[in-house]
């Protein structure tokens, strides 16, 4: 074994609890960059389109949240008059939020039609909700819960079972979809309904119809109409803060991998620094001692990078599991993406490198003199 | 182990050394002529602060003259490279500290095998130079033990060992008793005129035993980086 290597694994063991010090401190920085990196993917992530629709939306202007909107039927009509030849249909649908064993989830009602051919909501498992006490619920939901298929939850007072999954084109929200009869039935029908959907033929301009419904003065007096994904933009209003946020804790996630690694680094090094010295007053050559430093440091760096990793990994499957995050019912999922996790390692071993090319320096212009305290 | 061959010659001529302690330039050493013969045993003594480390560590290439001709075996040290010097070093001298200077890490048969494996030694051959070494100095039944195990006069039996490893020309001794009680000490001394007087090592040292003085070939006296007394025998 070559005489470097072989004093690496014997210093390393030798001061087990110094090594493990080292490996954890570094390790603290691992998890801080990966949990900070998912974090900011998440936000990156979080509210965007998937696939834009082209459907628009009618909700009450003088509602904030779209669940104080109340609607009225007429409106719908008044819709479909002013724009005959580009609107296919027109449909109600209640709109709530509420706290469901813990969750803060969305229920929507629609007609059963609309909701399978004009929301654009695919079925990805089981079955539509046909019958009373019925719903399906977004695959968004079975993020932020440990729902599945059968499972009964209490809403307003009564049981309803999900019969399915499904996917919605646009932001995942957590929701919950039952057919109109069986919302009016729960909610009542003194409110209204609360948005109100135009369906646009292909060949229309979304924006061009939008604009005249709301010039219409049967509908701008008491309504503001959107596209579809506006909806949502508004619902998210925290989006393009936690865009903001996100870049924010991108940065700070790269200083705590390159700063962090660097300094655990620089530490035990210069804890080091008697033994260095005279390993190279014992005739190591500067090279070799960086060689040597730097393959300490990697062994050191690889171990933190692994347990930093294993800790997160574990983390974010428990917090996804047990507690999932979730922002207006729109979910924040966490991830560990592979191009985070390579760019840590990289820089992780790249500052490592640094904090032993900076450290070895310094020592050697100390001298011997040194070795005398 | 068989009589070393090598010159072991030292020169030096009008060696200086300047530190610059914060804005303040401290001379070290102001002018040291010196010239030591194959297999001789020199004794610098001189008071703490006088430049006795000093020289020795210019002398043994770990530290640089400001100013000044050094030869150690007839090879010029004054302008080669740094890794020149360090591999000079690897090939040609010893070192005894006064606090030993072990690994902690390694145990006493590592500690002596290090410089051997420096030098490109395989781990076996240089574990089994150094299991003779510890042998010689007395301590085959301590291989095993970490520095923090032994005392302080096998700890220097050990460092000796180790700068015995590359069969040097010269061991340079940096008050190699002064940590040690008379006992210990006087059994240092015994082994280190030993190895001068067997192998023909030639060996400076730095102290201020006076009893290593006496036993000395040539001696000096540092005061404020200047010798101010030599005597030859």
């Amino acid at each position: 074994m070559d005489a470097l290597g072989y004093f690496t694994v014997r210093d390393l063991l030798h001061d087990r609890w110094r090594s493990l010090l080292t490996i954890i401190s570094l390790a603290v920085v691992v998890v801080s960059y990966l949990l900070l990196a998912a974090l900011s993917q998440a936000y990156l992530s979080f509210g965007n389109h998937a696939e834009p629709s082209t459907n628009l939306m009618i909700i009450d202007a003088n509602a904030l949240d779209p669940m104080e909107s109340s609607l009225q039927a007429s409106i719908l009509q008044a819709a479909a008059q002013i724009a005959p030849d580009q609107i296919l249909a027109t449909f109600p649908s209640l709109f709530r939020h509420l706290d469901i064993q813990g969750h803060i989830l969305q229920i929507r009602a629609v007609p059963l039609e609309d909701m399978q051919n004009r929301l654009s909501l695919s079925l990805l498992q089981g079955n539509w909700p046909v019958g009373g006490q019925q719903m399906v619920v977004t695959d968004g939901l079975i993020q932020v819960t440990s729902w599945k298929i059968g499972t009964v939850a209490n809403i307003y007072g009564e049981d309803f079972q999900v019969t399915g999954i499904v996917r919605s084109s646009g932001s995942q929200f957590a929701s919950i979809w039952m057919t109109y009869a069986e919302g009016l039935r729960l909610f009542g029908s003194t409110k209204g309904f609360q948005i109100g959907y135009v369906q646009l033929a292909p060949s229309a301009n979304p924006e061009e119809v939008r604009a005249r419904l709301q010039a219409d003065p049967r509908i701008n007096a008491q309504a503001a109409v959107y596209l579809d994904t506006t909806l949502a933009d508004r619902y998210n209003q925290v989006n393009q803060n936690l865009l903001n946020l996100s870049l924010v804790q991108a940065l700070i996630s790269l200083l705590a991998i390159t700063f962090g690694t660097y300094n655990a680094t620089r530490l035990s090094l210069t804890e080091r620094g008697h033994e260095i010295l005279l390993l190279h007053v014992l005739g190591f050559t500067q090279a070799k001692l960086r060689t040597f430093l730097f393959t300490r440091s990697l062994v050191l760096t690889l171990a933190a990078y692994l347990v930093g990793w294993s800790i997160s990994w574990a983390f974010i499957t428990y917090q996804g599991m047990h507690a999932p995050i979730s922002i207006q019912a729109a979910p924040l999922i966490l991830s560990l993406p592979p191009a985070s996790s390579l760019l840590g390692l990289l820089l992780s071993v790249s500052f490592a490198f640094l904090g032993v090319w900076l450290t070895t320096g310094p020592l050697s212009r100390r001298g011997l003199s040194a070795l005398r305290d | 182990m068989s009589k070393i061959e090598c010159a072991g010659s030292i020169e030096a001529a009008g060696l200086e050394k300047v530190y610059l302690r914060g804005s303040e330039h401290v001379a070290a050493l102001n002018g040291v002529d010196l010239k030591v013969n194959a297999g001789e045993f020199v004794v610098i003594s001189g008071h703490s602060g006088s430049g006795k480390s000093t020289l020795l560590h210019i002398l043994g290439g770990i530290d640089r003259p400001t100013k000044g001709e050094l030869s150690v075996n007839q090879v010029n040290l004054t302008g080669i490279s740094e890794a020149a010097l360090t591999r000079f070093r690897r090939d040609n001298i010893g070192f005894i500290f006064q606090f030993y200077n072990l690994l902690p890490s390694l145990n006493a048969l590592d500690n002596v095998s290090m410089p051997s494996m420096a030098k490109g030694l395989s781990w076996k051959a240089a574990r089994e130079r150094a299991a003779v070494l510890l042998e010689q100095v007395g301590l085959s039944h301590r291989q095993k033990h970490t520095p923090g195990q032994l005392s302080g006069g096998e700890q220097q039996r050990v460092a000796i060992a180790r700068a015995m490893a590359i069969e040097p020309c010269v061991i340079l001794a940096d008050e190699p008793t002064g940590d040690l009680d008379t006992a210990s000490a006087n059994s240092i001394v015994s082994l280190m005129t030993d190895l001068n007087q067997r192998l023909g090592i030639t060996f400076i040292i730095a102290t201020h035993n006076l009893h290593l003085v006496r036993l000395a070939s040539s001696s000096y006296e540092l005061l404020d980086g200047r010798f101010t007394q030599a005597s030859r025998k």
